[in-house]
């Protein structure tokens, strides 16, 4: 595929609060410390959106908002990928749907869908440009990376990928072990200015890139969205080069960046 | 509540892309296994909704169930999918022979570059309703047979239908709730223009399941009575379930068939689960596909669209029609004939408009009985026969997400 620019990056993870402050981590600089997640209820959202945002919506708006800091939000096309969407109120729906007289609450209904956080930031940040929510479950990142780039190929302009995924529930753990909250966000365009150049290639099956630093490599396996580390390695440490990520169905998504 | 900001902005202005050909596709609905039956009960107007009589759901109101999605078991290297989403595509890829137009894509492109892009906005959750149901009542722990990633995760759907036939092109599940199969359409066309791939099977499917019957009805947006879309007495949804595939290539000799011309997709901005009132978003939509196919509104015959039956849609629609095409457009609703069928409506709306193009008719709106005059539309309870040549299909949902394709006949 032809090249784009990678303009501007927003992370979260346990011990990852943005991605500035995280540049000493993923460069190897300075070492992981874990804590909590934080992700406060997103303030471009309307007083009334903001109290019926879930954890899921408010992991994916935070890094949507960070990677977006230096650009016309009102514009900007969004891709939302996820393996998981909302476990929580999937969890709660299923629950209440146990009980002899089933209640789902209507909040929580239009909040299952796997496009709330990208409804939420359309309402955020007012704009009508088209959003997407897309699954390739493990391999989300690479689908929501392919998506996003053919979107900024097709028509150019900024495509705006949030790539998250909140922990498993308690009873799910082991169906499904998502251990921690993991959100990154990529903020793609004209390769024109691009702080990055990114070259795509869905190549045929390879072993995916592994994380430099071992503590980040501890988190890459614990969330489908943790597996942009390697990538973010990458991209922090200012030399050429590529990044090797897994693509759905086996395949695997080649990347190759220019600072 | 923020305002919409109005116009589209430039980057969302349509640039034009070469058309894809429709090379074969399947239908299966509350109307019909299979196009031929779809394509009768769409001229007709006779459907497939009934007193809900799913099993664990005690509601007052009509589903659009497919029969026979039960009887489907899926073996071999398919049994890990078992689930209602996965037997009712496995049901709807059996018939009209999509399996072997699939498989002579194969041949003519190489199994990696027929990508498989499909839409669903519940995928196999009702395995995860009544694997809840079977909870140990001690420790809470799910059956051991439950199986997660191969029935309710999102990519459930592509990866049971790139394992049935071998395919290993770029794969995804497209889920923005009730636009979900119309958008992969354009997907389609963004990936084969980008070189990813030479042939995309589309199309998507949702099953009927406890969330969305008792969640729709949480909303009161569900009617007792079966659903009469655009009608002036309309009370709300039926909710159906279906499946629907479609093969789409760049045109060729080998490659024939009806065409996708013009797609857009907009956002509303607005709000999660109600319109915008003047369907602003979904004009942007229209317009946007319209401009793709580089065509004039006074050039479709018809729009097949959304009209889901509650108040609020089909008046926030009809109004995005009004705006687009000008005064008293000719539209269609269909939903009375499957039920809304969710994440599968946009598949649905294309297969219809396919039928319509190539029975040449206009499909009547079913369960129409009197036409509310505040819609400004022309819609008609009976079925007109004339040549069409080109259909509008609309699928919107939750989220304010709206995406609207342009259909025409083979040239």
């Amino acid at each position: 595929m032809n090249t784009i620019g990678l303009h501007a990056v927003g992370l979260l993870g346990p011990g990852l609060d943005d991605f500035d402050s995280a540049r000493p981590i993923l460069a190897g600089n300075a070492p992981l410390t874990s804590r909590e997640v934080q992700a406060p209820p997103p303030g471009l959202l309307p007083a009334n959106e903001r109290r019926r945002t879930t954890a899921t919506i408010r992991l994916a708006l935070k890094v949507a908002e960070e990677a977006t800091r230096d650009a016309d939000r009102g514009q900007l096309r969004s891709v939302f990928a996820s393996s998981s969407g909302d476990m929580d109120i999937i969890d709660r729906i299923c629950d209440a749907l146990t009980r002899p007289e089933p209640v789902v609450s209507p909040v929580q209904f239009h909040n299952s869908v796997h496009n709330a956080p990208a409804g939420n930031w359309s309402i955020a940040t007012r704009n009508p440009a088209p959003a997407t929510a897309l699954s390739g479950y493990n391999a989300s990142l690479a689908a929501g990376l392919l998506e996003a780039a053919t979107l900024q190929l097709a028509e150019g302009g900024d495509v705006l990928l949030v790539c998250y995924d909140v922990p498993s529930m308690e009873s799910f753990i082991h169906v499904r072990p998502i251990h921690h909250p993991f959100a990154v966000a990529l903020r793609l365009g004209p390769v024109d200015k691009a702080p990055w150049r990114l070259e795509l290639d869905l190549g045929g099956p390879a072993t995916a890139d592994r994380c430099v630093s071992d503590d980040l490599e501890a988190l890459r396996g614990g969330n489908p969205a943790a597996r942009a580390l390697p990538l973010l390695e990458r991209l922090v440490r200012g030399a050429p080069g590529n990044v090797t990520l897994a693509a759905p169905l086996g395949r695997s998504l080649n990347i190759r960046i220019e600072p | 509540m923020p305002t919409h900001p109005g116009n589209p902005p430039a980057t969302t202005r349509s640039a034009s892309m070469d058309p894809l050909v429709i090379t074969a596709h399947t239908l299966t609905s509350a109307a019909g296994t299979g196009i031929t039956a779809n394509a009768e009960a769409l001229h007709s107007g006779v459907g497939g909704l009934r007193p809900c009589d799913l099993e664990s759901v005690t509601l007052d109101t009509h589903i659009g169930r497919v029969p026979g999605v039960e009887a489907i078991t899926l073996e071999g290297a398919l049994a890990p999918f078992q689930c209602r989403n996965n037997q009712l595509a496995e049901l709807g890829l059996r018939q009209d022979g999509f399996a072997d137009a699939v498989a002579a894509a194969v041949e003519r492109h190489g199994a990696d570059r027929v990508a498989v892009l499909l839409g669903t906005s519940t995928s196999g959750i009702a395995a995860t309703e009544a694997a809840y149901h079977r909870r140990d009542p001690q420790t809470g722990a799910l059956p051991p047979d439950y199986d997660y990633r191969h029935t309710q995760n999102m990519f459930s759907l592509a990866d049971f239908v790139a394992t049935r036939f071998g395919l290993s092109g770029p794969a995804m599940v497209v889920s923005t709730a009730c636009s979900s199969s119309a958008k992969v359409f354009a997907d389609a066309r963004r990936y084969i223009a980008a070189g990813l791939c030479d042939a995309a099977v589309v199309g998507g499917v949702d099953s009927l399941c406890g969330m969305t019957l008792y969640g729709f009805n949480a909303l009161q947006l569900v009617a007792a009575r079966p659903c009469t879309p655009l009608d002036r007495d309309r009370a709300g949804i039926s909710i159906g379930e279906a499946a629907g595939f479609f093969l789409l290539e760049r045109p060729s000799a080998d490659a024939t068939g009806p065409l996708l011309t013009g797609h857009g997709e907009s956002s509303d901005a607005h709000h999660m689960s109600a319109p915008h009132p003047e369907g602003l978003g979904a004009a942007t939509a229209l317009q946007q596909a319209l401009d793709r196919a580089g065509r004039h509104g006074d050039a479709i015959d018809y729009v097949l669209m959304h009209a889901t039956a509650t108040p609020a849609n089909d008046g926030s629609e009809a109004r995005a029609l009004v705006r687009s095409l000008g005064p008293n457009p000719r539209a269609v609703g269909t939903k009375g004939l499957t039920g809304h069928t969710l994440g599968a409506a946009g598949a649905v709306g294309v297969a219809q408009a396919l039928a319509s193009l190539d029975g040449g008719f206009v499909p009547p709106t079913a369960g129409l009985n009197i036409l509310d005059p505040e819609l400004g539309l022309d819609a008609r309870s009976e079925a007109e026969s004339r040549a069409v040549h080109r259909v509008l299909v609309n699928a919107f949902g939750f989220g304010g997400n709206n995406c609207s394709l342009l259909l025409e006949a083979a040239p």
